[in-house]
């Protein structure tokens, strides 16, 4: 790779060959769809979304007055802003680590010689395939207090999503569920990269099977870990469907549960103030930044690329 | 050789997907330019499940005389709003949809609406007396026409009689005062064996608490739309017995926020519940609510002989950027034709807001007695009791203020002992947002 930019860069300013040209009109063409998707759809808006935030926007698109930084001086005073970024941080925390836990031990497991193997992988890759509202509509019938299968199968009076302390965790719970079959399959394609040789030395130097996952499965899998890690704390740093559906307006555990991204659409599109909801996503692009930075930085000290 | 295959295959699908939007743009682009002409289904927008049956059946109708192809889409409320509102914003709205009180003054004063006065002048289909004066106001900017009604709603009291037939109690009534169906409620409330005798639909303010605040003398807002009355001593005065309701005989606020409270009804959890006139369609389907229910006038105040209901109506509007304003027009004109209004309310969508077709919707079913949300928008025939009908309460920006309100409000429904503190709080509020609305 190094090599051949090198070698581009050096004659740069003489004439390109006609083998040159071709590649640079191939190249580009067959990059121009993709391009074109990243720009309209992603660094437009983007760019748009900063701009707005420092608006007071008006009614339909029309009439936006840029009014500096009057957003973001009222978000630093808006309580339930910070209330918000706690509740993404708590979900965040939840979802993260235990989808990633679970993943990986059942991948390990689903990656073994095994009666039924494909019908079991299905059965973890099937909430991935489920609309994220009919997921929502499921749980949220089984989370009822009064007439929920959880309640009445247990016994219990739990009132699962509208008692602020837990109702965080059981959309949490829902979360780590619908995302465990994806990062099941992604360990799964990571570990089929491992070469075998490396367990068969490890049990001819007689390791246990919990050793060689330690020391074997788990340092040759960051990459893909890693992978995972980042996009799956971006992903939890987002959620919104989920709160959405699950929880009424008038739940008295909103508060404590409604995330960033809640926020923002409640404001922008709920109270029709795009400017201030703008202003919110600003904020959480800021914390996703800082979040992923740190990241890549920690990677350097765990994740082992051969 | 494989790497031949492969880049063969990119090519191929790249060529693919570039046919394919090129497709695409020449479709849209022929809809354009075609504009005007009769080619292309009208794109009509409604939010009720409901009502999509007999509205489909009109537009049939509607088909079937003038060639026009229609095409009725159904959107949750919700997302319904936030379609509509990008469609305007990007100039890609549906040609023909419903308009409602919470949103029609800031898609009227945006000029987002087709402006129907010349198209009413010249119309022989279409008189504006002849409709509903608290719905045609509703959709009149300016003195100018945005809308054409299509129907009007009131508020009754549903009741299930195998519950009042159990506890040997009599039906709720025109006679009854709220004093009398509170008593009945608390009879009927077991909360050991979780049935209630009232549940309330407090992310539903109109078919609510909005009726007992008027019905007690109080107000939702100023009659000059400028001044919230969450604050006004009998307004408060009301919601106390809201929150004594909440308290005594519904079920735990937590459990009306996990299921709805005509979903309660429904399963014969609670005996009462207030409602509107558009679910009639949702109670007739219901097998349990079609054998076991029924429906009465809501109750009226003691003291100040007011029994109120919240009117509101829809209205059949168009999109000002259509490409084919003779076409809406002319559907409008058949949904809001005198037949065709006639039609609807026979079908049981929804009652009609012609004059004179009150009858036709009673009659459109036999389950229940559906004289009780009539007999609230007529003259009183109890005596010493006014039948008030109250305009929706409306704003510039309507949505904001009652989107605040449900949500300010959520810890006065789970300890009403909040309930004073928190209305107080939400007139400054609600003042605030009316006084920072644009225009």
């Amino acid at each position: 790779m190094t090599n051949s930019k090198s070698e581009a860069k050096a004659p740069a300013k003489q004439k390109m060959t006609t083998w040159e040209k071709n590649q640079l009109f191939w190249g580009w063409l067959f990059i121009i769809p993709t391009m074109a998707g990243l720009i309209i759809l992603n660094l437009y808006p983007i760019v748009n979304t900063i701009y707005q935030s420092m608006c007071k926007t008006g009614d339909f698109g029309k009439g936006n007055v840029f009014v500096g930084f009057a957003n973001f001086s009222r978000m630093f005073g808006d309580s339930e802003v910070w209330q918000a970024l706690i509740n993404t941080i708590k979900y965040a925390i939840i979802e993260v680590p235990f989808s990633i836990c679970f993943a990986l031990v059942l991948a390990v497991l689903l990656n073994r010689k095994m009666v039924g193997r494909s019908a079991y992988r299905a059965i973890f890759f099937l909430p991935m395939i489920v609309a994220p509202a009919a997921v929502a509509m499921v749980w949220r019938w089984l989370y009822n207090s009064q007439f929920g299968l959880l309640n009445n199968l247990f016994g219990l009076k739990v009132e699962w999503i509208s008692n602020p302390k837990i109702a965080w965790i059981s959309i949490a719970v829902i979360g780590v569920w619908s995302i465990l079959g994806y990062n099941i399959v992604l360990f799964i394609s990571g570990l089929q990269e491992i070469p075998h040789d490396y367990y068969e030395a490890a049990d001819i130097d007689g390791a246990s099977g919990i050793q060689a996952f330690f020391n074997i499965t788990v340092p040759l899998l960051s990459p893909t870990i890693f992978f995972v890690l980042i996009t799956r704390v971006i992903g939890a740093l987002q959620v919104f469907d989920l709160i959405y559906m699950v929880m009424d307006q008038s739940n008295k555990a909103l508060p404590k549960v409604e995330s960033l991204v809640y926020l923002f659409y409640r404001e922008s599109f709920d109270f029709g103030d795009k400017g201030y909801g703008s202003t919110i996503v600003v904020l959480l692009l800021a914390v996703i930044l800082v979040v992923t930075v740190f990241q890549m930085i920690g990677q350097k000290k765990w994740v082992h690329y051969e | 050789m494989k790497k031949r295959l492969i880049s063969a295959l990119m090519v191929s699908a790249m060529c693919l997907s570039l046919t394919a939007c090129g497709g695409s743009g020449g479709d849209s682009s022929d809809g354009g330019s075609s504009g005007g002409s009769s080619s292309g289904a009208l794109r009509v927008a409604i939010w009720d499940n409901n009502q999509q049956p007999g509205i489909q059946e009109i537009c049939d109708l509607f088909t079937e005389e003038t060639g026009i192809e229609v095409q009725v889409e159904v959107k949750e409320w919700d997302s319904y709003w936030t379609l509509l509102e990008a469609g305007a914003s990007g100039g890609d709205m549906p040609d023909v949809f419903w308009m409602h009180a919470n949103n029609s003054q800031i898609y009227m004063n945006n000029d987002m609406l087709l402006k129907l006065d010349d198209y009413i002048d010249k119309s022989d289909k279409i008189d504006m007396s002849k409709y509903l004066p608290q719905v045609t106001a509703l959709y009149t900017y300016d003195d100018s026409y945005y809308a054409i009604p299509k129907d009007y709603d009131t508020i009754a009291l549903w009741y299930n009689k195998t519950m009042f037939d159990e506890a040997q109690m009599e039906y709720p009534n025109e006679n009854w005062t709220w004093d009398d169906m509170y008593e009945a409620a608390k009879k009927l409330t077991d909360k050991d064996a979780k049935k209630y005798g009232y549940a309330m639909n407090v992310t539903n303010d109109q078919d609510s608490y909005w009726n007992m605040i008027y019905s007690k003398g109080g107000y939702v807002l100023s009659e000059d739309h400028k001044t919230s009355g969450y604050d006004d001593a009998k307004t408060l005065e009301a919601m106390e017995f809201v929150g004594k309701l909440l308290t005594d005989v519904c079920p735990p606020a937590s459990v009306m926020a996990e299921t709805q409270t005509d979903i309660l009804f429904e399963s014969g959890t609670v005996a009462m519940i207030t409602q509107g006139s558009w679910m009639v369609p949702a109670f007739k389907q219901n097998e349990y609510t079609a054998e076991h229910c029924d429906v009465a006038m809501l109750p009226y105040d003691k003291e100040t002989g007011i029994r109120a209901t919240i009117c509101n109506g829809l209205g059949w509007a168009a999109a000002a950027s259509t490409k084919r304003p003779d076409d809406c027009w002319k559907l409008i004109e058949w949904l809001g034709s005198e037949e065709m209004q006639f039609k609807q309310a026979e079908l049981g969508v929804t009652m009609s807001a012609y004059e004179g077709t009150s009858d036709a919707w009673a009659g459109n079913t036999d389950l229940f007695d559906l004289t009780g949300h009539l007999a609230m928008a007529e003259e009183s025939t109890v005596e010493g009791v006014e039948n008030l009908i109250v305009e929706y309460p409306f704003t510039y920006n309507a949505v904001k203020w009652t989107s605040q309100c449900q949500k300010d409000l959520v810890p006065a429904w789970d300890d009403p002992s909040q309930m004073e503190d928190k209305c107080k709080e939400f007139a400054k509020t609600m003042n605030d947002i009316i006084a920072s609305e644009s225009k």
